[in-house]
């Protein structure tokens, strides 16, 4: 066994602190900048983790994941602005939309596979983003996007001292995506989807109707990635363009690469890392000390993207597997080398 | 009738720069399988390149002094793609999500260092002054720089036919996208024909940055964006590996985005995801493409 035997109880007691730390007097959590950050890090290691059950459990390369994510975001703010449904049933809504909009996408690009998959995604994906920027029936704002109507949320969601209940919010939906993406991965399901990525041959001459496993996993993914713009919305305030890039689900890849991909806590760990540095890493440039630099230097590192890039070619290069799965290797060795 | 041949004119020097930018993502992919997401920054380095040409002759280029700067940008994307699959690509052999993951990376690094050197603002790229002018055709007033655009493309997509179909190496690299196995097994070096494709890819992209940047009225780290993602539409419609595919594909792309976007404001891009959809659906392998064994 490589897991560690005191990790569940150490999880345990990790999450309940984190749980707990807004509350517990003076600590780093109990600032609302830091809660803002962390709530938007835990977001990022969700959807990272749904993008981990396509492309590390399934084998899926997909490039438009961000469209579902998107979808949660944009739906969810339109149907509120608009006084359609109250906002809980709009958030519920936007969920049933995106797991809609992945069965018609899906159905459609997993006629294909591998690379050419990943071509067809993308262009559905751009598709959706395109679609927002263009502002039909001045529902999406364009550019700009639009603002969520404050006075059509619960209070408690409103304000700089209440950042701890957006706190609590982001981390619940991190937690129940991750026991959805646990149960899913280890039921008979979750099997079939590994087999897919491993041998999708072997799969079909066993009598599985591969296709429907296939859009089983784009549908769950696409859901909880959806559920997870409903709280970011929430967390923005506002539903923007920037949400549906394409860039996002770039940075997801590369969350997932670097956090190590099929270990769920990989990627959740890569997606949180990937949030913090590129805010931090914002903050440092501000700095004036960082002014010294020369330019020609000091512009390209203020690109948060040279050295997530260049941190992401190591890993695909010299270490597969990233930060999980250099983990493991080392529990490996030291378990073989206390046996021998 | 004049705006028809207008829209249809413009829509075709569209296409011509899509065809320059998939014609080598098509040939990279059919021989290699690599997805190259990096084909982007061939296209923003050409750019470049090409600008720093241009602009050591002034704010204005003569003809000449353009097409140098074209060719040179076109050899510097050239040798740039050539280093990338020498020092990523060819030790990532035949793991084919890892190169497109590490390609993703380049595309990810060129874009930070061209950004923190120049910034993201559009510089004015020094056309020839003729390329303002307007050429006559059936009563239409064709903005010349879309002939070049034209032009360039059909070049570009001779001396490929050409290459491909008369050179040693050319007829490597025209059995490897058929079969890289069996060259392979005949006891020929596929990987020469690997660096000449890219070399090739990233001199088409190049070649397309230029003049792409004339079209989108200068140059910044941020241009190759949506050139990329269709060319990578153009490469699916056309069929992996086939560059007349591509060719075809990128003209019909063009000409029918203009037109919806014409007839029916801003609604171009949703029609051609239409299309992919529909190309998908009847003829997954693409209009020119081969079903792969």
């Amino acid at each position: 066994m490589l897991r560690w035997k005191y990790s569940r109880p150490l999880l345990a007691l990790l999450l309940a602190l984190l749980a707990l730390a807004p509350l517990l007097g003076a600590n780093p959590l109990s600032q609302p900048g830091l809660q803002q950050t962390m709530a938007v890090a835990f977001l990022w290691g969700g959807l990272a983790l749904t993008y981990d059950l396509l492309f590390g459990f399934t084998g899926l390369l997909s490039f438009g994941h961000a469209l579902y994510f998107a979808t949660g975001v944009y739906v969810t703010c339109i149907l509120i602005n608009h006084e359609v449904v109250v906002w809980w049933l709009a958030g519920l809504i936007s969920i049933a939309v995106s797991a809609l909009l992945a069965l018609l996408v899906g159905a459609a690009s997993l006629r294909t596979s591998g690379i050419t998959f990943a071509m067809v995604t993308l262009a559905f994906g751009e598709a959706g983003h395109v679609i927002i920027q263009r502002n039909f029936f001045n529902l999406t704002g364009g550019e700009n996007g639009i603002a969520l109507n404050a006075d059509r949320i619960p209070s408690f969601f409103i304000s700089v001292a209440n950042t701890k209940f957006i706190y609590w919010a982001a981390l619940a939906a991190l937690i129940f995506t991750y026991a959805v993406i646990w149960w899913v991965t280890e039921s008979s399901a979750g099997r079939v989807f590994a087999a897919l990525r491993d041998n999708e041959l072997r799969v079909q001459v066993l009598g599985l109707n591969t296709q429907r496993y296939k859009l089983l996993a784009f549908v769950i993914s696409a859901a909880l990635a959806a559920l997870l713009g409903v709280v970011m919305l929430i967390a923005a305030g506002s539903a923007a363009p920037r949400f549906a890039d394409a860039g996002v689900t770039i940075s997801l890849l590369l969350m997932v690469v670097l956090g190590g991909a099929v270990t769920r806590w990989g990627a959740v760990i890569g997606g949180i890392f990937y949030s913090i540095a590129t805010t931090r890493m914002q903050d440092l440039t501000q700095q004036e000390s960082f002014k010294t630099i020369p330019k020609w230097i000091g512009g390209p590192i203020a690109e948060p993207a040279l050295v997530l890039g260049l941190l992401f070619i190591f890993v695909v290069m010299f270490a597969p597997g990233g930060l999980s799965g250099a983990y493991y290797r080392l529990r490996l060795r030291a378990i073989t080398k206390k046996s021998q | 009738m004049d705006t028809f041949i207008l829209i249809g004119i413009t829509g075709i020097g569209l296409g011509a720069l899509y065809f320059l930018i998939a014609s080598g993502l098509s040939l990279i992919y059919g021989l290699m399988g690599v997805l190259n997401f990096a084909h982007g920054s061939f296209l923003t380095v050409g750019a470049f390149v090409g600008f720093w040409v241009a602009s050591k002759m002034g704010f204005e280029t003569s003809m000449p002094e353009f097409i140098l700067a074209m060719i040179v940008g076109g050899l510097a994307a050239g040798l740039f793609a050539l280093l990338i699959e020498q020092l990523l690509i060819t030790r990532l052999y035949e793991r084919h999500i890892d190169q497109a993951l590490v390609t993703v990376g380049v595309s990810l690094v060129v874009g930070a260092l061209l950004g923190g050197w120049f910034g993201n603002d559009l510089r004015m790229f020094p056309t020839p002054m003729w390329f303002l002018t307007a050429i006559d055709i059936g009563g239409a007033k064709i903005p010349a720089d879309r002939i070049v655009y034209i032009a360039t493309a059909v070049l570009l997509l001779v001396g490929n036919w050409a290459l491909l179909k008369f050179t040693r190496i050319g007829l490597i690299i025209r059995a490897g996208v058929e079969n890289r196995n069996m060259v392979n097994a005949l006891g020929i070096n596929v990987r020469r024909a690997f660096s000449t494709v890219f070399f090739l890819g990233g001199f088409a992209a190049g070649v397309g940055g230029v003049l792409v940047s004339v079209y989108s009225n200068g140059v910044s780290p941020l241009i190759a964006g949506t050139y990329l993602i269709y060319g990578f539409i153009v490469v699916v419609i056309g069929g992996m590996g086939s560059v007349p595919g591509s060719f075809v594909a990128a003209m019909m792309i063009g000409v029918i985005r203009q037109f919806a976007n014409y007839y029916a404001t801003g609604l171009g891009d949703f029609v051609v995801v239409i299309l992919l959809a529909v190309v998908l659906l009847i003829r997954p392998q693409g209009l020119l493409g081969k079903v792969r064994a």
